[in-house]
């Protein structure tokens, strides 16, 4: 498989604080890649540096297999970007800001700006002056910039800063169909992991400026599958008796009062019974997937909290 | 590179630049006859003398291009545009020689007008109110075009001054301004540092040539975002 993204001991040092450090990043052709951290984890600098938007201190990058550096930046001819927050030449128009934007790729294709504009739902709106947009509309227009030159590599800083729900399905939508129809690679941030989850292929998680794991999300599904949650009137008396009678040690504490059982051997009438038996008052439990959410989680907080 | 060059002045805010220079211009068209007529008379005893004058009255338009190191600088990377050109299949290096090359476009082409502007308006307002003793020769316009061309060059590398400490390393847009307009005004007081105006005009000139060439040599690492 091609690889699109390599990155070898790529580090970022600012002054004294390290910003990246050692990155190994392998993206491969045709995938979504996600990049999940906090915020200051170090996305946005590994994509910057990705972009030639800022040089690393050490370590390289290889983007469509050939070495990527301040003197081959003609690679950046093949890739679209939406790093950190829109910027734009505000007193010109959308579409003079995509003229700009396309004359400096090399790309001239008026109907294609039109096209683009179209697909992130700015038609109409091309003459008016991006100091009138909302930052919503600024997110769509940056969008539709990192696309207008039909790139086979898109790399997106949090896609969806400032949209609303729908505005987040529709760029969802928008970046699942160029995925699978056109065959663009992608490689997004973000922190909202719930809509992180529905689009990527893989995810590199991000820790302190380190690259701490890169894992498909499908063995992730596969490892994290189901667990019980439950509700009850005394939670930690749950706890205790379900260690205590069932044996079970697999088990997480959220949001104060909830119980997430993640060990399966009994099932929720074995587990309601045993409850209902030492006088329990259980007002809810059901069996639920564990998310990204979860794992992700459970990763940057060293592995888990299941007691 | 003209390419790029054109794409800085379109990433400009073209109707505020043209309302500028209109002011440098109208500004600069009235201020020969002014010094000869209310602060200097001594200059208006020949038109090779009003030429001299003209010259230096002329450096005004080093704050224009102190101006257009605001725009086409500092200005970018205070609102992050900079960072965008960063992220274009072009060097910084590259980047950096067209916004120079722009700016030495426009400040030589605004200083060449400005030069024939106040030329021809000294010249119209002498016609009709004389201010200025005896005729108009060839020679004189043969010097004037001369002037013209070796000012208008001087002043385009003495707008260069402030660019590399504080357009590009500091990205300070009031040093600058006040650099700018240190630099215009200088050879007016050169009488007190007891060296000849020209001698400071050459200094400013050097000066400026080697912080443009700093600029565009330390480009990948002070033009860092």
């Amino acid at each position: 498989m091609d690889q699109i993204i390599k990155t070898t001991g790529l580090t970022k040092r600012a002054k004294d604080r390290v910003l990246a450090e050692n990155i190994q990043l392998d993206v491969y052709k045709g995938e979504i890649y996600g990049l999940l951290g906090k915020n200051g984890a170090g996305k946005t600098t590994i994509m910057k540096m990705l972009v030639g938007m800022t040089t690393p201190s050490s370590g390289e990058i290889a983007l469509f297999g050939k070495s990527f550096n301040e003197h081959s930046k003609s690679l950046l001819r093949r890739v679209g970007s939406l790093i950190e927050y829109p910027t734009f030449y505000e007193h010109l128009t959308a579409m003079e800001n995509l003229q700009l934007h396309c004359e400096y790729l090399g790309y001239y294709d008026e109907q294609g700006i039109k096209h683009v504009l179209d697909l992130v739902q700015l038609k109409g709106i091309e003459n008016k002056k991006v100091k009138e947009f909302s930052l919503g509309m600024k997110q769509r227009l940056g969008l539709a910039r990192a696309m207008v030159a039909k790139p086979e590599l898109i790399i997106l800083d949090e896609p969806t800063n400032g949209l609303d729900p729908i505005g987040i399905k529709d760029i969802r939508d928008l970046i699942l169909v160029l995925n699978k129809e056109y065959g663009i690679t992608f490689l997004l941030s973000s922190h909202i992991l719930g809509e992180m989850e529905q689009v990527v292929d893989r995810i590199g998680v991000i820790e302190q400026g380190r690259l701490i794991k890169q894992v498909a999300l499908e063995e992730i599904r596969k490892q994290h599958t189901d667990y019980i949650e439950l509700l009850t009137t005394d939670a930690k008396r749950t706890v205790y008796l379900l260690e205590d009678q069932l044996g079970i040690s697999n088990m997480k504490l959220v949001q104060g009062d909830r119980i997430r059982i993640y060990d399966l051997t009994y099932t929720q009438q074995q587990i309601s019974r045993m409850l209902i038996e030492h006088n329990i008052g259980l007002e809810e439990i059901q069996k639920r997937n564990s998310s990204l959410e979860d794992y992700f989680y459970k990763l940057i907080h060293g592995g888990g909290s299941h007691d | 590179m003209i390419k790029y060059m054109r794409l800085e002045w379109r990433k400009l805010d073209r109707l505020n630049v043209w309302i500028e220079l209109s002011i440098y211009f109208i500004i600069m068209m009235f201020l020969p006859t002014f010094f000869i007529n209310v602060v200097l008379p001594e200059y208006g005893q020949s038109f090779t003398q009003a030429i001299e004058l003209n010259s230096y009255i002329q450096m005004g338009i080093v704050l224009f291009g102190g101006s257009l190191i605001n725009h086409v600088f500092i200005e970018q990377y205070k609102n992050k545009t900079m960072a965008l050109s960063f992220g274009y299949p072009i060097s910084r290096k590259t980047l950096f020689t067209a916004k120079i090359l722009f700016i030495a476009a426009a400040v030589f082409a605004a200083s060449i007008i400005s030069f024939i502007l106040s030329g021809l308006s000294t010249y119209v307002i002498n016609l009709f109110a004389p201010f200025i003793e005896g005729p108009l020769s060839a020679a004189d316009v043969i010097q004037y075009a001369g002037t013209m061309l070796t000012r208008s060059l001087l002043i385009t590398v003495i707008s260069f001054v402030p660019l590399f400490l504080f357009g590009i390393w500091k990205r300070a847009v009031v040093p600058t301004i006040v650099c700018s307009i240190g630099s215009m005004q200088l050879p007016n007081f050169s009488s007190f540092l007891h060296v000849h105006p020209e001698t400071v005009v050459a200094v400013l000139a050097v000066l400026g040539a080697v912080s443009l060439t700093a600029s565009i040599l330390t480009a990948e690492k002070l033009g860092e975002v």
